[in-house]
């Protein structure tokens, strides 16, 4: 692991004007001389110096962390629980009954009978859990992993339910879960950005990057959208080939007289640490262009490695690719990497509508080997030390057909693992009913989930907040508890 | 939190207003004294006495806003001992005779959280002091306590009184006061013992004003010109010269949709694009530049089509309220039956309601959507009044004629079409005028002398595509059976000998096999013709669409479905279809005309192809086709009459009765007037809130407002009263419950709320608006949140400098370039930005204007800046918004977005950066990493990061290095010398001559590297990023 910068260092903003607490920040460095990149607190309307990572807390704002970083697997379109995780006996039984739930309608066709889980069941590790056959390898990892088996969210729709699951909201415009983490603890290193996405190869999922976005926080807060095996992975890291003007010379060049030229300026413009920031973030700049292009060279990875995460199967090396991606990405200082599996629109995720026995096993083979190798190497390497993951979706799965073998969407209840720090290992917390209709017991919602992760961060879920438009907004919005049961 | 300093700042300048507060508290004391004399009691009793008054004095200032008027937070009523006693949610506020163990008083002690009054500062020690003696000597009430009317006295609701600018004593600086701003300036610096910074040199003014006031660096042009003005006004008529330029109202235009939250997508999961949210844009410009009032810019905006039903523009102003999100897949796409429907309608008037407050008032209602509002003076049942205020309307598209006298007519014309079934309703002969008389019998006559004339023709071959059985009849119609495909397209083949065939008849007929009997195969007995197309084929062809196409026109239908007109038919577009539903059971018609008469060969067929590809079993169940030769205009009526209209032309003359010759009437006065309607010119569209638009599946206008709940905690599962539309009542200058008439009329509702907003009395929109055009001018607001001016918004720097400007702005008919003129002409505006260390060290964050504000470029205004230097900025106004990205169809609803390949050497891509099409998610990243908006959200103030991401974009984004090479161009143009092209890179990018030394160093780089190397870096420098 290279060593990551203090944990005090944080994306640095200028905004508005100049302060105090700035100029002090800035003369005491000894200014551009003495300039620490490391050190560069955050200025403007970034946290306030009170609410800074604290070494004494293991790198937490406001109790001890145990985890420093994050891989959050989100499957889009909404996963079918009792096809997957959650088995449910009841389905078979009943299999083709019309059971009333007393619902008119699910959100786009009337309920149809129940239908079983067209796939095999079987009890997995000590800890015995039954996993379908749907997912055979995330099936071997099982005693790694706590579950939440009853979550539920507030909306039966892809758009709402998405932004709700990433940010806390049902509306567009809300910072999300990795943007708040960026926002809350800064960055890890200088090389790379803070917070990482990277979407399904096919394409970004619903809301598009409104599920990345920083909402109404500094845009410095935002996922960077990372596309590994596009032409452009990363948007202006290089010049445009076709700029023949631009060699390596030019560029070495450019920087120092364009130093030279900011530094004159800076002499006749003294007070302000915006345009010393500036100055700043070209060294930064550099830097990234170093690192990024190394993070993805996947080839620096041994063939057993490689094969671990199934890039050498066609049917799971993309989602593969992302996930090696994200170890080698947090690894090198990346606090928050969101690796997506299926795209928006009706098809090519997780949103079986039509026919679950063949739609399902389509996209859970596109993840389920390389997520079980994502698992195992993170143990393997110690990562799960201080790394936090996540598996997770928007909402689950109607017990009943839409059509004659689709499931329609089911905000009712679905499920959700962690694994990694902090976490127990084979912990179950919630149920849901007979027929995984609806959450029967310690029901969880995404402000729980969230406030767990903020939680293993060294982050109070209630006191990490932001003013806007009048309100203090939190992730968590006006609810949320940490769910200790799953905690080590 | 970076408002700390500031807000210790203010909690100092508290301290007088205290004082007044306590002096009023002794006014109360007064008058307790004078009736507890009367009564001559004790000494002991007195100072009791006085002590009660004192402290529930002090409850009257300090708590009973919020626990005893329209509030009781907490559950806490403080009005009467009772309440006090009782206490709320936590118990009893206060032990008898025990102030220690009190819990107000250790909560007002800050000793238990959260410490009150909530969010205040705390109160003095002495009035501590005093509310423990009252408790110690039994917490006893003179009388009931009263909130004050309005109950609020915070600083915003206030009614607007002009202050008198200050008086200044005379001093080094008294030449420096240019206009009343500066005295309101000078007088608080002179208090702190600081000094206004000596004013900016001209290049400095110069191109400080021309990009705040137009977006756009000054020409080299403009800067020779000012320069050599020597004139004592120049810099005022520079002024005037850009408020009254176009660029004026682009610019100005852009910083009010970030306010508003302005995008051309949906912004959900189906992020459909909005064509024509555009006009709304161009209101914008138009109204800045045209120096609109304030007030009915404002009324405009929130009611224009009802206020001004003469003005077309005032409908396209409605975009306002249509600017944000819209839940397509909750609000259209699922089943109406569901709550995620009535959850996603209550959300989208949030979105209407939060709009509107933070914009024109800076109020945040929208936090009293789930409880009362914990800090100001509003009640939930206030928020969901305004929620049905926007009841009756829905963010849609909708049409409007451009052309006002095109719209009179058209609404003349409606009115008399919304008349006609009166007329047929009361049967009254004396309605039937004698115009209408000749007109109905004039009608008669063509129709009969040209009904008949259709031939029915029989198939020679029919075939279904999809394995639907089809049979001949014997009427010679086709008859549907067997499997039922999701989708079919039938193809029909006529041999006919008949030449000059002018049209066609289609007729879809009822059948007893047939569900709900027809004419369609759904379960519902519709069906969805989505094209039909008629051909001429040789007789041996066998492709369905061999030979020759037979355009078709005029189509009429005897019935159409809403929103599935006969004209869908013909329209190319196979997601559009033709329907019957609901009246199912009946046999329908439609005819149609070609373009011109056809005659067949010998060999030839004419073949008739019906697309039904709407999918679920929507298929005609049976059909039968006719032909005419009869001279165009077809005599189309005869055939697709309804059936009541038929039996009266059965019916001889005179045996009609009353209610037939009115029936009779009514359908050629409708069959008349839609004709007219249909040949007036085309109205526009466009994306606005509105209750007149074409329904989309169970996405249909509401003909009268929806019924809005109270949500107690917002829940949708847990509604109560209804709520009755209304404002606010702290702004107690006006009344908040209005009069409506018809509670029905939607219109009346917005046209309320627009009356209250713009209304002169209405001391929050007026300060609202003066503190946003400060903020733009001088970087941050007199106020530094200008969407909340309640009890969590910044307190006002400048408290009256805000007051006379918001009443000036009034005084001057809220003429807006006026105010922009006053404050850009100020002493203050003019300053130079340097820094002083004394002054610093007073005010670091410059609020009280000792100096300008040096502010950074913001995104619109780089791109804009490049292009601008570049010389390749199109100067094209208005219009459809430019795609800057290449846009393909998705595999949903959501078109894929690809900015990489666009060409940007293309003339889109020089338009001004106001008119690009904003995509919601998935905005421009080039724009985006220089904090451009999210579009998302109201974005009254932007951030202006400083990020290692935006430094590689400034580099790398292909954007900027292609136009560095075309300013390069520009140069090696200009000058063949590179230590001139590079004197002349100074002047364009930074506005100012080069010094040696900057000619030495980038001379030398760029005979090393090429002058593109060194435009870049130039405009990647600080100083060309920022605005001194």
């Amino acid at each position: 692991m290279t060593a990551p910068a203090p944990d005090d260092s944080r994306e640095f903003i200028a905004h508005g004007l100049t302060g105090p607490r700035r100029k002090f920040l800035w003369n005491a460095g000894g200014g551009l001389a003495g300039l620490a990149l490391a050190h560069l607190l955050g200025v403007g309307d970034s946290q306030a110096a009170e609410n800074t990572p604290r070494a004494d807390l293991n790198g937490g704002l406001h109790h001890r962390a145990q985890v420093k970083r994050v891989i959050q697997l989100f499957m889009n379109g909404g996963v079918s629980q009792m096809d997957t995780f959650d088995y449910k006996p009841e389905l078979q039984k009943r299999h083709g009954q019309k059971v009333d739930f007393g619902l008119k309608a699910a959100v786009t066709s009337v309920p149809g009978n129940i239908m079983q889980c067209p796939f095999p069941w079987k009890q997995y590790g000590e800890t015995g859990r039954w996993v379908s056959a749907a997912l055979p390898h995330m099936a071997e990892c099982v005693d790694d992993l706590a579950f939440l088996m009853a979550m539920q969210s507030k909306t039966n729709v892809h758009g709402p339910a998405s932004y709700l699951q990433n940010t806390g909201f049902l509306t567009p415009g809300f910072p999300c879960l990795g943007a708040w983490i960026s926002y809350g603890l800064g960055r890890l290193t200088d090389n790379l950005p803070t917070f990482v996405v990277l979407p399904d190869s096919r394409g970004l999922p619903y809301n598009q990057a409104g599920n990345f976005s920083s909402g109404f926080l500094p845009v410095s807060n935002q996922g960077t959208i990372i596309r590994p095996t596009a032409p452009v992975p990363v948007s202006d890291l290089f010049p445009p080939t076709s700029a023949k003007f631009i060699n390596p010379a030019s560029e070495s060049d450019a920087q120092s007289l364009l130093r030279t030229l900011n530094a004159d300026h800076l002499r006749d413009n003294p007070g302000d640490s915006r345009l010393e920031a500036r100055i700043a973030s070209y060294e930064l700049a550099a830097k990234m262009q170093l690192s990024a292009p190394e993070v993805l060279n996947l080839a620096e990875e041994s063939s057993a490695t490689q094969s671990l995460y199934g890039l050498d199967d066609k049917v799971c090396a993309d989602f593969g690719r992302n996930c090696l991606t994200a170890r080698r990405m947090i690894e090198r200082g990346v606090r928050f990497v969101q690796v997506w599996s299926g795209m928006g629109g009706p098809k090519g995720n997780w949103d079986n509508h039509t026919d679950i026995p063949n739609e399902l096993p389509f996209i859970a083979n596109s993840v389920d080997k390389p997520i079980a190798g994502l698992i195992r190497d993170l143990k393997s390497r110690g990562l799960f030390e201080d790394t936090l993951l996540i598996w997770t979706t928007e909402f689950g799965r109607m017990p009943f057909t839409q059509g004659s073998t689709g499931r329609d969407h089911n905000g009712g209840t679905f499920v959700t693992w962690l694994a990694g720090a902090g976490i127990q290992a084979g912990a179950t917390f919630g149920e849901s009913d007979e027929f995984s209709y609806k959450a029967a017991r310690d029901t969880t919602m995404c402000y729980d989930l969230h406030a767990t992760i903020l939680h293993l961060l060294g982050v109070d879920h209630q006191k990490l907040t932001f003013r806007h438009n009048g309100v203090d907004r939190r992730l968590t919005d006006v609810h949320g508890s940490v769910i200790a049961e799953i905690l080590s | 939190m970076p408002n700390a300093p500031l807000r210790f700042l203010h909690a100092r300048r508290l301290a007088p207003q205290t004082a007044l507060l306590t002096l009023s508290g002794l006014g109360g004391l007064f008058v307790c004294l004078a009736l507890a004399l009367a009564e001559e009691p004790s000494d002991a009793e007195r100072s009791t006495a006085a002590t009660a008054r004192q402290a529930t004095a002090l409850l009257e200032t300090h708590c009973l806003d919020c626990h005893g008027g329209r509030f009781t937070r907490g559950g806490l009523d403080l009005t009467t001992r009772e309440g006090l006693v009782k206490g709320g949610q936590h118990g009893p506020a206060v032990v008898s005779g025990d102030a220690a163990s009190s819990r107000l008083l250790q909560q007002v002690q800050h000793q238990l959280e959260p410490g009150m009054p909530f969010k205040r500062e705390p109160l003095a020690a002495g009035d501590i002091a005093t509310l423990a003696a009252w408790i110690d000597g039994g917490a006893h009430y003179p009388a009931p306590l009263k909130c004050r009317a309005g109950g609020d006295d915070w600083w915003s609701l206030k009614p607007l009184v002009k202050p008198a600018p200050p008086k200044l004593p005379r001093s080094p600086d008294s030449d420096w006061v240019r206009t009343p701003i500066d005295q309101f300036v000078l007088a608080r610096l002179n208090a702190k013992g600081l000094r206004p910074a000596p004013p900016a040199d001209r290049r400095t003014l110069l191109r400080r004003v021309t990009f705040d006031l137009v977006g756009l660096p000054p020409t080299a042009e403009d800067t020779a010109a000012f320069l050599a003005d020597d004139a004592p006004d120049a810099y005022e008529r520079l002024v005037d010269r850009l408020l009254d330029s176009p660029q004026f109202g682009e610019r100005w235009a852009r910083h009010w949709m970030d306010t508003v939250h302005y995008a051309e997508t949906h912004g959900h999961d189906q992020d459909r694009p909005r064509p024509n949210s555009w006009p709304y844009r161009d209101y914008l410009i138009h109204a800045f530049n045209t120096d609109k009032p304030y007030a009915r810019f404002v009324a405009e905006q929130l009611a224009g089509d009802v206020l001004y039903p003469d003005d077309s523009q005032a409908i396209v102003a409605l975009g306002f309220l249509a600017t944000g999100p819209w839940d397509e897949s909750s609000l259209r796409d699922i089943r109406e039956d569901t709550v995620d429907r009535e959850i996603a309608r209550y959300l989208d008037r949030d979105d209407m309601v939060t709009t509107a407050m933070s914009t024109f008032v800076s109020t945040t209602v929208h936090c009293a959507r789930c409880h009362e509002h914990k800090f100001d003076p509003i009640t939930q049942a206030e928020y969901y009044g305004l929620q049905a205020v926007f009841a009756g309307v829905d963010k849609a598209e909708r049409t409007y004629d451009p052309d006002p006298a095109v719209a009179r007519t058209r609404q003349s014309l409606q009115a008399r079409q919304a008349a006609v079934p009166d007329l047929i309703a009361k049967a009254d002969p004396s309605l039937l005028t004698p115009e209408i008389a000749n007109q109905t019998a004039a009608w008669e006559q063509t129709v009969t002398a040209t009904a008949s004339r259709w031939r029915i023709i029989d198939p020679v071959s029919i075939t279904s595509a999809s394995g639907s059985t089809l049979t001949r009849q014997a009427d010679a119609s086709v008859l549907a059976s067997g499997t039922r495909p999701e989708t079919d397209t039938y193809t029909l083949r006529f041999a006919i000998t008949s030449t000059r065939l002018t049209g066609l008849r289609l007729e879809v007929l009822t059948d007893d096999s047939l569900p709900m009997k027809g004419p369609g195969r759904q379960d519902n007995g519709n069906l969805h013709l989505n094209e039909l197309q008629v051909f001429i084929a040789p007789h041996d062809a066998t492709e369905p669409t061999a030979g020759r196409p037979v355009k078709l026109i005029h189509p009429q239908a005897d019935f159409n479905q809403a929103g599935w007109t006969i004209e869908m038919a013909l329209d190319g577009n196979p997601a559009t279809a033709w329907g019957i539903f609901p009246e199912i059971g009946k046999s329908h018609r439609a005819v149609c005309e070609f373009t011109e008469p056809i005659t067949l060969a010998e060999t030839d067929l004419l073949t008739v192809r019906l697309e039904q590809s709407h999918g679920r079993g929507h298929l005609i169940g049976r059909v039968r086709i006719a032909v005419t030769s009869a001279p165009a205009p077809l005599p189309a009526e005869a055939d697709v009459l309804p059936a009541a209209i038929v039996a009266i032309l059965q019916t001889p003359l005179e045996q009609r009765t009353n209610a037939q010759r009115a029936t009779l009437a009514g359908h050629v006065l409708n069959e008349q007037l839609s004709r007219d309607l249909a040949a007036l010119p085309a109205p526009q569209k466009v994306y606005v809130a509105t209750n007149r638009f074409q329904a989309e599946g169970s996405f249909r206008p509401a003909e009268t407002p929806r019924a809005v709940h109270v949500l107690r905690r917002g829940d949708i599962n847990k509604p109560g009263d209804p709520a009755q539309p209304g404002a606010l009542a702290c702004v107690g200058t006006l009344p908040s419950e209005w009069k409506i008439d018809d509670p029905n009329r939607e219109g009346d509702r917005r046209a309320a709320l627009a009356h209250w907003v713009a209304d002169s009395h209405n001391p929050l929109t007026w300060r609202s608006i003066v503190n946003r055009i400060w903020h733009y001018h001088f970087g941050r607001g007199l106020v530094d949140t200008p969407n909340d001016f309640g009890r969590m918004g910044a307190l006002p720097s400048h408290p009256e400098l805000l007051d006379w400007l918001a009443v000036t702005l009034q005084e001057q008919g809220g003429s807006l370039k006026s105010l922009h003129q006053l404050m850009v002409t100020s002493a203050t505006y003019r300053q130079a930005s340097q820094h002083d260390p004394h002054s610093a060290e007073v005010d670091g964050d410059n609020r009280l204007l000792w100096r300008m504000n040096r502010q950074r470029l913001d995104a619109e205004e780089i791109r804009d800046a490049v292009l601008s230097i570049s010389q390749k900025l199109d100067p094209l106004m208005g219009g459809p918004s430019v795609k800057q990205f290449v846009q393909s169809p998705g595999i949903h609803v959501t078109p894929v977005v690809d900015y990489l390949a666009f060409d940007i050497d293309s003339r889109e891509h020089y338009r001004r950066s106001v008119y690009r099409f904003i995509f919601r998610t998935l905005p421009d990243p080039f724009m985006e990493t220089l904090d451009c908006a999210d579009a998302s959200q109201l974005t009254p103030v932007r951030g202006a990061s400083v990020t290692a991401l935006q430094a590689l974009a400034m580099l790398n984004n292909r954007f900027i290095v292609r136009q560095s090479e075309h300013i390069a161009a520009r140069a090696e143009q200009a000058a063949s010398a590179r230590a001139t092209q590079v004197s002349l890179l100074y002047e364009w990018i930074l506005g100012r001559p080069a010094t040696p030394r900057e000619i030495g160093l980038v001379t030398d780089y760029a005979q090393k590297h090429g002058l593109p190397n060194a435009v870049r870096v130039l405009l990647n420098s600080n100083e060309f990023m920022f605005v001194n």
